[in-house]
């Protein structure tokens, strides 16, 4: 395999240029991953509000309402001064104050009009569930008192008996919550300017010394076939992409090994590599396209560079322009990105929630197939310029 | 024969850049291809190499038919090409081992084969250096190791020499002469007559593609009228002793320029010693005096007209 040896020798050669990339890569990808990272909830823990209640009712009634509550609330204590309890609202020390007058009971087991005086901060989401657990009291209270003629301890005792029973709460498509994907979701998107930087760089670099025509013809004067000749080279071109994207994706795996042994990191690993696929086929474009070594250092930052600043590899997708996303359409790169966006995201792994991701990474296929083809095409071109 | 070429024409569009070439390269011989610059020598060891397509005729390597997909044929062809085809990118030695491991896949013959190839050519110094840092000389060396180290059965040196200095190119001829010793075939292209007529053993002519003269270097010479070249260093020569010495027998040319006096002859007994004669009998002072067979220059120039490095 003399090619495919030589195709490596060439490699190694380049290592220095293409260790420069990976380790920016590497060092970048620590710091922007650690700054970037954010803390999920790893699970659903109820949060409880502080009110105040100022009660003027001692019947077991009020004193039901008054734990039920404190089962979703913690009761400050207040002074019932006005000026206190306003202070109290303004500076959050409360979200919600609840006023019982002394004949509430009375009154209500009466079948009066009664009235309960409730203040609290305006538009906050805290006061209107304490108020949805004080009307859902006060109905099932007026609904045990219309049936039967009971005191009101015993409203009180039916009423919690009845709100012990709780509806048990299943997150749709899992049973546990997602891990972190934060971390890999920014990390396999700065894989594509990594990635595609080191296989252009690699591949066209191979490309270029093997279009040289004095040595294409005299490898043509030996006695291994076009056949032999073309198929190690293009084994060590991908033996080198596959080393690059097992080294790239490994660092990921390892930095972020917690959250890494997830359905997500599967697909982040299948969309990467096809996006290597990608990678590889742009790389054999630029190479049978460029005339120089300079050429493919200023194609590697436009082609890699470029998509990279509008599909939301340095920026989010959500904060760039609507024109210049449809743009980056036109890339593989946003494609990629947008399908590593929706595998962060991913619960749950039926073919229905995968479809958009699968989606993604089809085009992203489609476009490696697509400039393969056009890489075949101006190669053979080219090369039978060269035999005519 | 070794290889048997036969009516090949190769046209670029309205050019015709090989015309109705045949040639027979005949086992253990040096044969030279010789013509200037755009004759058609490269065109023609492109062909036989299958390296391009033609438009006409019969090529035959080892008696049998040269196609690109020829590989039994290829395995025993050293080629050395015009420009120095070698990889910047390995060194001295990894380039001459991965040529030669086209062709040698067993590895200790061919760590062997690589270490004869790099004390042949001289480059036992230079082995980790990498191309961009060796010398003109240095280069074609390699270049020729490169294209020999497999002990082909035939070598094919297209113009090896092209900006070599003396010394080198001197080295690179000597080594040519000893691969032929060794046993292989050689041929031999290049637009130095000189080199050509030192070490072929058979000579092609080639002009516009077409064959203009074919045989060893003294049936070459024979071929032309020219017997003799004399130049005299004279100092005071007349108009009239130009004429007169024109007159002498068997002289066809005669100038006078910058104290030298250039006088050509068919071929004949006692031309020098006529024009000596006549020098002495006029009382003509004279220095040096030189006395040449014709070369192959001589030959090109009186079939085509010009000079060989026109």
């Amino acid at each position: 395999m003399p090619v495919f040896k030589l195709c490596l020798k060439i490699f190694i050669k380049k290592l220095p240029i293409i260790m420069i990339y990976v380790s920016l890569f590497l060092v970048i990808s620590l710091l922007i991953a650690g700054a970037t990272k954010t803390d999920r909830e790893k699970g659903f823990v109820q949060t409880k509000t502080n009110i105040a209640i100022i009660n003027y009712d001692q019947s077991p009634l009020v004193t039901g309402l008054i734990n039920g509550l404190k089962e979703i609330a913690h009761i400050v204590p207040l002074e019932d001064e006005p000026s206190t309890l306003q202070d109290a609202l303004y500076y959050r020390k409360v979200t919600y104050i609840l006023r019982i007058p002394e004949d509430f009971t009375e009154k209500f087991l009466a079948g009066d009009e009664v009235w309960i005086e409730k203040t609290g901060i305006p538009n906050s989401i805290d006061a209107i569930y304490v108020d949805l657990q004080v009307n859902q009291y006060l109905r099932i209270a007026g609904l045990y008192k219309s049936q039967s003629h009971i005191d009101s301890a015993m409203i009180a005792q039916h009423i919690q008996k009845d709100m012990e029973n709780e509806t048990k709460v299943n997150f749709s498509g899992g049973e546990e919550v997602q891990q972190d994907q934060s971390y890999a979701m920014f990390y396999y998107n700065y894989l594509a300017y990594s990635l595609f930087s080191v296989l252009i760089l690699g591949i066209s670099t191979i490309i270029l010394v093997f279009k040289n025509q004095d040595l294409r013809r005299r490898n043509a004067c030996s006695p291994i076939s076009a056949g032999s000749s073309n198929f190690q080279f293009i084994l060590a071109n991908g033996v080198y992409a596959v080393i690059c994207w097992a080294i790239m994706v490994g660092f990921c795996i390892l930095f972020d090994y917690k959250n890494s042994n997830t359905p997500n990191t599967l697909l982040f690993l299948l969309n990467s590599f096809v996006f290597t696929l990608c990678a590889v086929s742009i790389s054999f474009l630029v190479g049978n396209l460029v005339k120089n070594q300079d050429g493919i250092s200023a194609l590697t930052n436009v082609i890699a560079l470029g998509p990279s600043f509008i599909s939301g590899v340095f920026v989010p997708q959500e904060f760039i322009g609507e024109n210049v996303l449809k743009i980056a359409s036109f890339t593989p790169t946003y494609w990629y990105v947008k399908a590593n966006n929706t595998i962060a995201n991913l619960n749950s792994f039926d073919m229905d929630s995968l479809r958009e991701t699968m989606g993604y990474t089809g085009v992203v296929l489609g476009f490696a197939i697509a400039f393969l083809a056009l890489a075949l095409v101006v190669g053979k071109k080219k090369q039978l310029s060269q035999e005519a | 024969m070794i290889v048997h070429v036969e009516n090949l024409v190769k046209r670029y569009g309205e050019l015709t850049a090989i015309d109705h070439l045949s040639m027979d390269v005949r086992q253990g011989e040096i044969f030279g291809l010789l013509g200037p610059n755009g004759s058609g020598k490269t065109t023609a060891i492109n062909c036989i190499l299958s390296l391009l397509k033609y438009d006409k005729g019969i090529i035959e390597v080892f008696d049998k038919p040269m196609t690109p997909y020829a590989y039994d044929i290829k395995k025993d062809i050293g080629i050395v090409m015009q420009n120095v085809a070698v990889f910047e990118e390995l060194t001295v030695y990894e380039n001459i081992d991965y040529f030669c491991g086209l062709y040698i896949t067993d590895k200790i013959q061919k760590e062997a084969y690589v270490k004869e190839a790099i004390d042949f050519v001289g480059l036992g110094d230079f082995i980790k250096f990498s191309p961009k840092k060796l010398s003109g000389g240095l280069l074609r060396r390699l270049n020729i190791a490169c294209g020999i180290a497999h002990k082909p059965k035939l070598i094919i040196l297209d113009e090896p020499t092209v900006a070599v200095d003396p010394q080198s190119r001197n080295k690179i001829l000597e080594g040519i002469v000893a691969l032929n010793r060794q046993g292989a075939t050689i041929i031999y292209t290049s637009h130095y007559m000189e080199e050509v007529e030192q070490i072929c053993s058979r000579i092609m002519i080639l002009d516009k593609g077409r064959i203009i003269a074919e045989g060893t270097k003294e049936e070459l010479k024979n071929m032309i009228s020219l017997g003799e070249k004399i130049s005299v260093e004279v100092f005071g020569l007349s108009e009239a002793h130009v004429k007169e010495i024109e007159l002498l027998p068997n002289i066809t040319s005669v100038t006078y320029q910058n104290h030298t006096l250039d006088i050509k002859s068919h071929k004949g007994k006692n031309n020098l010693e006529n024009v000596l004669d006549y020098i002495r009998k006029n009382g003509i002072n004279f220095g040096t005096i030189y006395s040449e067979k014709p070369t192959l220059n001589d030959v090109f120039l009186e079939i085509t007209g010009k000079e060989l490095r026109d």
